[in-house]
């Protein structure tokens, strides 16, 4: 029997982590409360009860039906995305969030482990400290033989795989056809002549297929707010300023 | 009914011993091969884990030596995802509590292992960075331990992640092996153990005293083989 303790998500449209955990709530299909955050940096002070480094996502389980922002000292406070996702795998197993075959799982938890060690320093190094984009390619060329040879998601079936790598991969190629980032011209047209290469034809595949998911879909919103999202993101305006905005591909 | 597993090892390696322990609480059949990693073997990267390191588990497959991995086994790696696959094989060994909640503090647990504890170690090991750094880590740790007991009370997985790490640290301190000066290891380990890290030093024990731990850490061992590959540390 499903349960029914009431799930609440802290989240906000900024965060790629949150949508992974939406993502994951959508694919399970189930009942949630969903509080959006709109200040980046300081939250409101009842916050930090639920998740005292004051970041989002944050979910509360169970505990007594109350408003998001008077929070029961009942429920259970869970913080960090990975964590989140992992959880709502184990509370609700017929909704598949991830497989039941152990092999599976750890093919899927292997891909997150090969995004997580290898992908997600190089794609912050290249796109926000200026470094070669060499490093983020032969990652992405990793995270690419890690999936299924020809089609379907990192195990086979949809998992919490592919939640947790799907807002920063698609945030990613969306940095690069707007020429978002901190890379010179030159860098910038590697990246997008790799991406539009064959070497990397199944993991724009992949990226596809990501976008037609419905749960991706519903948690993306539209490119444009995304692309606003990027650009405002704190370590892309640090390094964008009226000096140095020749540099950037798309200007200031 | 799990089928054939073979672990590649190395009894230096900390992130190994995690995978070795959670065999080891699952009674766990398994063959043990030791990668000897100043010097891999060529077909490792090739036949096993391309990326060329412990731990590494080939799961199914045909009886074939350890040295002759066949194609037909899946190859896994990554120690924390074998920590959770010896879990999803094993529900009876018990390392993963029933109650998702439980399980959702000791993942909680685990990141703050790999976030703040292992980078800050290893910053003052390696680079002499600020070892205020490393006590603000094990400050973090210490807040999340109950009363008493393990990580999450009962043992699980998030003891078997941080205890090879623990380990290797107190060998290292007690023995002045790293890069920091020398003489100051003693005094960080008497730091960490007594005072207001009291409930840490409490749990190392808890930690250092379960069997399966005992089994799979040759104290004399790694003791020796971190003194040969440090050795340098001071004078680089």
């Amino acid at each position: 029997m499903a349960p029914t303790e009431q799930i609440t998500l802290y989240s906000a449209d900024y965060s790629p982590f949150a949508q992974r955990v939406r993502i994951a709530l959508e694919e399970a299909d189930v009942k949630y409360t969903m509080y959006e955050m709109n200040t980046r940096f300081i939250k409101p002070e009842w916050y930090y009860t639920i998740n005292p480094f004051g970041k989002v996502p944050a979910l509360t389980f169970g505990g007594p039906n109350v408003p998001p922002d008077q929070p029961s000292a009942e429920s259970a406070k869970l913080v960090e995305s990975m964590v989140i996702l992992e959880f709502l795998a184990d509370v609700f197993p017929e909704a598949r969030l991830l497989p039941a075959d152990p092999i599976q799982r750890a093919k899927a938890r292997q891909f997150v482990e090969i995004y997580r060690n290898y992908v997600f320093d190089e794609f912050r190094d290249a796109f926000f400290r200026g470094k070669p984009v060499e490093g983020v390619l032969a990652a992405l060329e990793k995270l690419q033989d890690a999936l299924p040879p020809k089609t379907g998601f990192a195990a086979g079936a949809w998992s919490i795989a592919d939640a947790a790598v799907a807002p920063l991969l698609a945030g990613m190629v969306l940095c690069v056809r707007a020429g978002i980032g901190a890379y010179t011209e030159e860098n910038w047209q590697k990246l997008r002549a790799a991406l539009e290469s064959e070497t990397f034809a199944r993991f724009m595949q992949y990226i596809q297929d990501i976008h037609e998911r419905p749960s991706f879909k519903k948690t993306w919103g539209n490119d444009d707010l995304q692309i606003e999202i990027w650009q405002n993101h704190p370590g892309v305006r640090r390094l964008r300023t009226a000096e140095n905005a020749e540099g950037f591909p798309g200007g200031v | 009914m799990p089928e054939r597993i073979t672990l590649y090892t190395a009894k230096i390696c900390p992130f190994a011993q995690r995978t070795e322990i959670a065999l080891a609480e699952a009674k766990a059949q398994y063959t043990r091969f030791e990668i000897d990693l100043q010097n891999k073997p060529d077909w490792y990267a090739s036949k096993v884990n391309p990326a060329s390191k412990v731990p590494a588990i080939a799961y199914g497959g045909p009886e074939v030596p350890p040295d002759q991995p066949s194609p037909e086994s899946v190859k896994l790696a990554e120690s924390l995802v074998l920590v959770e696959f010896v879990a999803d094989l094993f529900p009876e060994s018990g390392i993963l509590p029933a109650d998702p909640v439980k399980r959702a503090q000791a993942r909680f647990f685990i990141e703050g292992v790999s976030s703040k504890l292992i980078p800050t170690w290893y910053g003052y090991f390696l680079r002499n960075a600020p070892v205020e750094d490393f006590y603000a880590a094990v400050e973090y740790i210490q807040s999340l331990l109950p009363a008493e007991g393990f990580a999450i009370g009962q043992y699980s997985i998030a003891d078997i992640a941080i205890a090879p790490f623990l380990a290797r640290t107190r060998l290292s301190l007690l023995n002045e092996i790293g890069k920091y000066p020398e003489g100051d290891g003693k005094k960080v380990w008497a730091t960490i153990t007594s005072g207001k890290y009291a409930r840490f030093a409490k749990y190392q024990e808890d930690l250092f005293a379960r069997d399966t731990f005992k089994e799979t850490f040759d104290e004399a061992y790694v003791t020796d083989a971190f003194k040969q590959r440090f050795a340098n540390a001071r004078n680089q």
